[in-house]
């Protein structure tokens, strides 16, 4: 009976590090987290002592993702009997709403929250959602722009700004995001790539020479993101064909982060299981496949 | 390398040595000050310069002995975060998307197949 109690303790445990880890990495992994929590952990919810709480509330979210209506409601009850008061838990129960599509009493549920405590940002940034989900890009935008007017350091809403206009092929004002995103974390090499990509898409030779610039810059800051040594590429082998004067340079730089691409492909060739052919018959590929790019951007 | 290594070594023993030298130099002056009943008023030069010039020795011998400066990066930490995780928001989680029909199907079947399964069997 011990050795089945030791078992069950290890996979009890194991189950708990795996939803932590997942809470802290922020990976939307929901359906994991609801199995988790419906196949096993619902059993031992005494176990966990004061750990119970973030469980119930990262199983709401993930349950209200899955569509599991019943269960995100369950969690928000076990919340509210613990925090009969909390703001917290009324965002939950806004979200569940939300995942319900009950969007009127959800705003309704959000606009009481901000009378009582006009700085929540929590149920400020549900309502741009609520207007999301029911696909108002436009006023997700106006109300996103009133919420970052007074709350300019935040970076996620930055990020989402600049998705929304994305959506609406806003080229010029999500780069503008992306620059407040820079200005806030300017060793951030994600940024950088994000905001050359924008600049990529815009087209034309200033915006490309732009692009060019950033692309550098997040490789500078780290050398193997792979995504920015393609986009450096790209950006350099199309000005090749635009800029007739200053060929020689930038076909250079094209040449360079080809060489840089392979290389980073022949390293973890090495490191894979695969065998030593199989990666060389890769890079052949690769080289291949930046012929073509080659050829269709000129 | 290894007779680089062993040089550093030398110079920073050399250095200490001589420190401890000049450390010793000053307190003799210090009490021979004493015995011919001078007042104190500064070291004399070729103590002030060994001490100055064992100290040099001495940190340059240890910044060599201890090993090669790393670059400090700061986007050291920022470099294993993918773009996927950094452009989730849990603030921002819509839920209006194909979760919600997707998994349910798969629940739906699942209990259908599982019916059928058991109405065979029995």
């Amino acid at each position: 009976l011990s050795k089945d109690s030791n078992v069950l303790h290890f996979y009890f445990s194991e189950a708990r590090d795996r939803l932590k880890q997942i809470r802290e990495e922020q990976s939307r992994s929901s359906r994991e987290v609801v199995d988790i929590w419906e196949q096993f952990l619902s059993y031992f919810s005494d176990k966990l002592g004061n750990d119970v709480w973030p469980v119930y509330e990262q199983v709401c979210i993930a349950a209200c993702d899955c569509g599991e209506i019943s269960l995100a409601h369950r969690c928000v009850r076990e919340l509210n009997r613990q925090f009969p008061k909390s703001f917290r838990v009324k965002g939950l129960e806004g979200m569940v709403l939300e995942a319900n599509q009950r969007y009127d009493t959800a705003e309704h549920l959000y606009k009481t929250i901000l009378q009582d405590d006009p700085t929540n940002s929590v149920a400020e940034k549900r309502l741009v959602v609520i207007y999301k989900s029911q696909n108002k890009i436009k006023e997700a935008i106006t109300e996103l722009r009133k919420y970052l007017d007074s709350h300019m350091a935040d970076t996620d809403s930055w990020l989402e700004l600049s998705d929304l206009y994305l959506s609406q092929m806003d080229y010029a004002h999500a780069a503008f995001c992306l620059e407040e995103l820079i200005l806030a974390n300017p060793h951030y090499h994600l940024f950088h790539q994000r905001y050359a990509e924008i600049r990529y898409t815009q087209g034309g030779t200033e915006n490309l020479l732009e692009a060019r610039a950033y692309f550098s810059q997040a490789i500078k800051l780290n050398p193997n993101n792979i995504r920015a040594l393609y986009g450096l590429f790209l950006c350099a082998s199309n000005l090749a064909t635009k800029q007739r004067s200053a060929e020689s340079k930038n076909m250079k730089y094209a040449a360079w982060a080809a060489e840089q691409i392979s290389q980073l492909y022949r390293k973890l060739g090495g490191r894979g299981t695969k065998s030593s052919s199989d990666s060389t018959e890769q890079i052949k590929a690769l080289g291949g496949m930046f012929d073509k790019l080659q050829l269709t951007s000129s | 390398m290894i007779m680089g290594l062993s040089m550093d070594k030398v110079v920073v023993c050399f250095g200490l040595i001589s420190l401890a030298h000049s450390a010793y130099s000053a307190a003799q002056h210090r009490a021979y000050l004493r015995l011919t009943e001078q007042s104190f008023t500064s070291l004399p030069l070729d103590v002030l310069v060994q001490c100055f010039v064992s100290f040099v020795l001495t940190c340059y011998g240890i910044v060599r002995v201890v090993g090669k400066f790393k670059e400090i990066n700061s986007a050291t930490e920022l470099e294993k975060r993918s773009w996927e995780t950094m452009s989730n928001r849990p603030a921002f989680y819509c839920f209006n998307h194909r979760g919600k029909s997707l998994y349910r199907n798969c629940e739906e079947e699942d209990a259908q197949l599982q019916q059928r399964s058991f109405l065979k069997n029995s």
